[in-house]
């Protein structure tokens, strides 16, 4: 059996806020050398599921583990190992970009004689060397995230919170910080949350999907595409009758069900949307059924997006019943 | 404890980085400043006890600027998150603000040092008693800085934490005046016993008494643990 626990560990986790259930029952893990995203629309409980791994927020019921401690009973211990960018990054603006850092460092436990070197390192990794000296409320939005992200990474914790760590920069400085999360992610415990769906894809070994405070799905994304979509999209554009092209298009092995429109400006062509089994070939019959009788404009085999599954996931009706 | 001092170092660099400590310490001093110089070259008192007095009414309108932004800032400038998720127990965030704020008022105390000067040149003043009054300066100043750091505690906004301490300050400053109103002597007793002032003067008048002297440190170290419950509950 392995010894180590996991990184992050949340078991049957809730939150409530007076008489509101804000997550409901929410278990999932993190291992250490992982990288996963959190995806949710605004609202979904990803940042009160954030704070409380954080220890800012405790669960009403439920336990939270990080790297083994109980956030519960055990949080200074448990914070040693976390490194948190909250959604709005924590800094005091009276203070330099440097005091600030070694204060972090210092709370974190960073020996002395290693700050400078621990300094150093996050500062280049965030791209922050040249606005060292500066006081905090002179830097710009996009230095002010990646130094809420250069303190999370000072003392190389051993679980990284990062709440929308790219929200405000430039496509140049998010390119730079996601190769910072990867880096740092090769041998530690990522969880963040975004937005932006290509980055999930780029980036993270597996994702979890939240909505209404509920864990929908948590699996690698190519996982998830798959389990949604066990069937592809053809779809084609074609001058036929309507009733000949669909009974033409059923009949061929792997087309599972077709959907025929017509074009809402012409109507001697016809918008045909075809499920179809994932394997090759299928899109080949259908082009070469239809291409012999009538005239074929366009046909284009559409494999499912993140971006499909997301809103799959988000907008599908809740299967449990409400439990507040 | 290395936790409480790079919290107490925070603090210090965050007072000085703004004008609120500036701030305190020159309007306590000038108005220490010519309350000595009425008492002592219009009034004629050789001592310090009416300047004393006049001080201690300082402290208790000054300490909530110094207080109202202790916990309060953190919340609204939403630092609390890292504060509260960094490794550090809730205690060892208020003994680091505390002693902060503690500093400045240290600083304020010492700043009127400077009075004693013509005090010993032109008069002989009781050692003593002076010494008994700035022990009680320093501790009724501890005593409202705890309070306004429990206010403090309770809210995001800081003209609301400095509003609660000024009017919970203000109470325990006058609260002995209900002392005639009461027919019980254990009220009367509880009453007086409560009042900052009645503590505060017998400080002045040399008398260093264990009553007052344990009725200032109950005082803070109910507030400041009451403070570490508060940052504890509001997780």
């Amino acid at each position: 059996m392995n010894a180590s626990p996991p990184a992050i560990a949340l078991e049957s986790v809730s939150k409530r806020y007076g008489s509101r259930m804000i997550i409901h029952d929410l278990s999932f893990t993190v291992e250490t050398g992982e990288i996963v995203g959190f995806l949710g629309p605004n609202g979904a409980g990803k940042t009160t599921t954030m704070r409380m791994i954080a220890g800012f927020t405790a669960a009403t019921s439920g336990r939270v583990r990080v790297a083994g401690h109980d956030m519960a009973t055990d949080n200074v211990a448990a914070a040693r190992h976390v490194g948190y960018l909250p959604e709005r990054p924590p800094l005091y603006d009276t203070l330099d970009v440097s005091a600030y850092l070694r204060f972090v460092a210092r709370v974190k436990g960073v020996a002395r004689a290693a700050i400078s070197a621990e300094l150093e390192r996050v500062t280049t990794a965030c791209r922050l060397e040249a606005v060292v000296r500066q006081e905090i409320f002179k830097l710009s939005k996009g230095y002010r995230q990646r130094l809420g992200l250069a303190q999370a990474l000072l003392g190389a914790p051993a679980v990284l919170l990062l709440d929308e760590p790219t929200a405000g920069l430039d496509p140049g400085q998010i390119q730079e910080t996601r190769e910072v999360i990867r880096a740092f992610g090769a041998d530690h415990a990522v969880l963040f949350s975004t937005h932006i769906l290509a980055e999930v894809t780029l980036i993270c070994r597996r994702v979890a999907i939240i909505d209404h405070g509920r864990l929908l799905a948590i699996d690698s994304p190519a996982g998830l595409r798959r389990a949604v979509e066990a069937t592809h999209r053809v779809t084609l554009l074609a001058s036929a009758p309507a009733v000949d092209l669909r009974e033409e298009l059923l009949a061929i092995e792997g087309v599972r069900a077709v959907d025929v429109r017509a074009v809402a400006d012409d109507h001697a062509r016809l918008e045909v949307d075809c499920r179809v089994d994932a394997r090759p070939g299928v899109e080949a019959a259908i082009a070469r059924a239809v291409a012999t009788r009538w005239e074929l404009h366009r046909l284009e085999r559409q494999e499912p997006t993140l971006e499909s599954v997301f809103l799959r996931y988000v907008t599908a009706p809740p299967s449990r019943g409400d439990a507040a | 404890m290395s936790g409480t001092l790079a919290v107490y170092r925070k603090e210090l660099s965050g007072y000085f980085r703004s004008p609120i400590a500036y701030y305190v310490v020159a309007v306590f001093l000038l108005g220490t400043g010519y309350f000595f110089l009425y008492n002592v070259f219009l009034t004629g008192e050789t001592g310090m006890a009416a300047t004393f007095q006049n001080m201690g009414m300082l402290l208790v309108t000054l300490a909530p600027v110094v207080s109202m932004r202790l916990l309060a800032a953190e919340y609204g400038a939403g630092t609390a998150e890292l504060l509260l998720t960094l490794p550090l127990a809730p205690w060892q965030i208020v003994a680091g603000k505390f002693l902060g704020a503690v500093t400045i008022l240290l600083a304020m105390a010492a700043g009127t040092l400077v009075d004693l000067v013509p005090l010993y040149l032109f008069g002989a003043p009781e050692t003593t008693t002076l010494l008994a009054g700035y022990l009680g300066l320093v501790l009724l100043g501890m005593a409202c800085l705890a309070i306004g750091l429990l206010c403090s505690a309770l809210t995001e906004n800081q003209i609301v934490a400095a509003l609660l301490t000024v009017a919970v300050l203000l109470a325990l400053w006058f609260v002995g005046h209900l002392e005639t109103f009461q027919r019980s002597a254990a009220l009367r007793g509880l009453v007086g016993y409560l009042s900052f002032a009645q503590h505060f003067g017998d400080f002045i008048r040399g008398l260093v008494r264990t009553e007052g002297v344990a009725y200032f440190l109950i005082v803070c170290a109910a507030a400041l643990t009451a403070s570490a419950s508060v940052l504890q509950w509001r997780r």
